[in-house]
């Protein structure tokens, strides 16, 4: 089969938001300074106050982390989320709850609690967001292992393009306990929140996306200099690809250059070919 | 940008050589689905062409092909033999090291079904049933035609669970080193995480188009029909395996005991007396399909509605608003009315509140002579696998008639909103509906019709 079968009509969204929370970088400020100085600054513990009082009590911190960036995203945007679908991804779920779960099931299965059961759901940081923000807009959260970051991206463009409509997507890992590091060598929580939007269709557009999916085998693109040591055993870290070429594009050193190409490896077969340009506000292809 | 599709030329397409008269007629005839071992000897490849289905353009979906395993059956013949004779697959359970008193839907042959020898690194209870149920029905034969015909870059897969391979994680951790590591032989980097059974039908089939696992807890196994429509429409592939698959683990048993969902007896969906969920596990697998691409598909895929209640994590919406929202969705995408469907497989766990609530989102969704009916009495909940098992159970009914009615419903509540039938029933069903949500307030309704009615 010749490449040329996967590559399919050129699909475009827009990027309007962006949300990221690590130990390194709070948000997309600290990102943008700490790319051109070099320097992070180290945040502080999350405690979302978007999430309404009686559900925070409950939450765990891999949902505070997505409501976080999901919540800076939309601000950014100056989006209202009521109407917005979500998209979450995580390779491994909440790995403190399953380790914990685990521990628990192992010896007095009878301790586990209701909490812990259903903050254990894949989905469960949705579930706090719809409730927070009082979304009944569609919510699916994904995995791929590895490749979790690059499918999910491909899942949120898919979903705004083919529903014409805004999707907040977020990608996260949490740090791994010892026994699961083999399946992931996680050692930094990071979580990354970008909204799409169809493209043209709001003024508050970062840049816009040209993605197509190619049948064929590529590496990573390398991480940002000085992030690739903590973020590359996380899958989420992936994301961090991107979000420099878009802090790239927001930064006013350098102006409106506005090209970049990212290859995403899909799987072993496949990849996401994303172009990446700035786009004039409003208007459409 | 309006591409028509390729023209099909089945008089060249060696799966799709019998006409659908033919095809039913075999399939009628020998009722173990040996329309899917058409043998094929050889297999032309056939150049696909790109990108047809853009923005707005309406792109016929067929289902191509199904098969399910729960404990109401190994195999379609098995299953539909279980509902015909309303024979429940619940069974008390008996898992190593459990004494919780409840009734399970256990898939027993699983004991005796090891992985292939090649596939032995990602044992686990759910990739063994995952790879029980690809056997059956002559599925992964044709799931080898299907890549070899379209190119397996032109084939994607989107299974969809609630706890993966959990059950052997925790198997792990009961073994765990003096420094809290993994020991032989559970160190299976493969396994322990949430795509694991993404992973394992990928290796067992060879598809190589983009592959994911959906997790929204108990709406896994229908939205992944919902995503496969959209990569489908998009022209990212031309065929999705889509998959549900779910098994027993300590997480789920224990995890529905410490909300006091677990019924101490088999579930009994709608009745006046029931008192919590009976926990199944289940694989489900179907292609979804380009219809021009299968020609002699008997069951078009018409619409899916996606919504989220925004109101509890483990707690439906009081007044069942993201249900109704996912059913009227799911309805104006398929571009039908409530009346338009003849039968609808509810979510029906058993629990109290889902129950009841659900017949108050139904009456404001379908019409008086739609039936509507729980099948979860034959199989148990099977969770992330649920929305695919009882897609598939819509349908056989649409297929040979036969709606079944709820079992263990004997005595139905009374302030129930909407009529639940009981028995099973002939009717030809034309159209029908199903319904699953989950965890997080998660809602999925798929709506699916005989080819061309």
């Amino acid at each position: 089969m010749q490449p040329s079968c996967l590559e399919h009509v050129v699909a475009e969204f827009d990027i309007t938001g962006v949300g990221v929370w690590s130990s390194h970088f709070p948000d997309w400020a600290a990102f943008c300074r700490g790319l051109n100085s070099g320097v992070w600054s180290y945040g502080a513990d999350l405690d979302p106050d978007v999430i309404p009082a009686r559900e925070r009590r409950r939450a765990p911190a891999s949902v505070k982390m997505a409501v976080e960036v999901m919540d800076q995203a939309c601000r950014m945007a100056e989006m209202d989320p009521e109407n917005v679908a979500s998209v979450f991804a995580s390779a491994m779920g909440d790995m403190k709850i399953t380790d914990s779960m685990c521990r628990t099931l192992a010896v007095h299965p009878e301790l586990v609690s209701p909490t812990q059961f259903h903050n254990s759901v894949h989905n469960a940081p949705l579930g706090y967001w719809s409730i927070a923000m009082g979304s009944h807009a569609p919510a699916t959260a994904v995995a791929a292992h590895h490749f979790s970051a690059s499918i999910a991206m491909l899942e949120a463009a898919v979903q705004c393009f083919e529903e014409s409509a805004p999707v907040l997507l977020v990608v996260q890992e949490g740090d791994a306990p010892l026994a699961l590091e083999g399946s992931c060598k996680s050692d930094h929580p990071l979580a990354v929140g970008l909204l799409f939007t169809p493209a043209g269709t709001t003024s508050k557009c970062m840049a816009r996306v040209g993605f197509t999916v190619k049948p064929n085998e590529i590496a990573w693109p390398s991480l940002p200099a000085g992030l690739a040591d903590s973020y590359s055993g996380n899958p989420s870290g992936k994301m961090l690809a991107l979000l420099a070429v878009l802090a790239q594009h927001s930064s006013p050193e350098t102006g409106s250059s506005p090209h970049g190409v990212l290859e995403f490896p899909l799987g072993q077969h496949t990849s996401l070919n994303l172009e990446i340009r700035s786009a004039e506000p409003g208007r459409t292809p | 940008m309006a591409l028509s599709p390729p023209p099909v030329d089945t008089e060249e397409d060696p799966i799709h050589e019998f006409s659908i008269e033919q095809t039913l007629t075999v399939i009628l005839a020998t009722y173990d689905h040996s329309a899917y071992k058409i043998d094929v000897s050889v297999v032309k490849h056939r150049a696909i062409e790109p990108a047809r289905g853009t923005r707005g353009e309406p792109v016929e979906l067929v289902v191509d092909c199904y098969t399910a395993t729960s404990a109401a059956g190994v195999g379609l013949s098995a299953l539909w033999a279980s509902i015909r004779n309303r024979q429940s697959g619940l069974s008390w359970q008996d898992l190593a090291g459990s004494d919780l008193g409840t009734w399970v839907g256990r898939v027993s042959a699983l004991d005796e079904s090891p992985l292939a020898p090649t596939l032995q690194h990602l044992e686990s209870r759910c990739n063994r049933l995952a790879w029980l149920g690809l056997q059956q029905d002559g599925f992964l034969s044709r799931m080898k035609q299907i890549t070899a015909r379209l190119g397996a870059h032109r084939v994607g897969a989107l299974i969809g669970t609630s706890t993966s391979s959990i059950g052997r994680t925790e198997e792990a951790y009961t073994r765990l080193d003096a420094s809290g590591r993994m020991t032989v032989p559970y160190c299976q980097p493969d396994v322990h995480h949430m795509h694991s059974p993404g992973t394992f039908v990928v290796e067992a089939t060879g598809i190589a188009g983009p592959a994911m696992t959906i997790s929204t807890a108990c709406s896994s196994g229908a939205k992944v029909f919902a995503a496969a429509a959209r990569w489908i429409r998009h022209g990212l592939v031309d065929a999705v395996l889509v998959g549900g698959v779910d098994s027993l683990c300590f997480s789920t048993l224990y995890g529905f005991r410490s909300l006091q969902l677990v019924s101490s007896e088999p579930c009994r969906p709608f009745d006046r007396r029931r008192d919590g969920i009976s926990i199944g596990e289940a694989a489900g697998f179907a292609v979804l399909m380009r219809g021009d691409l299968a020609p002699g598909a008997e069951h078009a895929f018409l619409g899916s509605g996606e919504s989220s209640d925004a109101y509890h994590m483990s707690h439906p919406h009081p007044e069942g608003k993201g249900a109704v929202l996912a059913m009227k969705k799911a309805l104006e995408r398929s571009s039908l009315s409530g009346d338009d469907i003849d039968y609808v497989n509810l979510h029906g766990t058993a629990s109290k509140a889902n129950d009841l609530i659900e017949t108050l989102a139904l009456a404001q969704c379908v019409g008086r002579a739609t039936l509507a009916s729980s099948t979860k009495g034959w199989t148990g909940h099977t969770l992330g696998a649920a929305g695919m098992l009882e897609a598939i159970i819509v349908l056989e009914s649409i297929r040979t008639g036969l709606v079944p009615g709820t079992l263990n419903c004997e005595q139905p509540e009374d302030s129930l909103h909407f009529p639940i039938l009981s028995e099973n029933t002939e009717r030809l069903v034309r159209r029908a509906m199903t319904n699953s949500f989950g965890f997080g307030g998660n809602n999925a309704t798929l709506v699916f019709g005989a080819r061309g009615g």
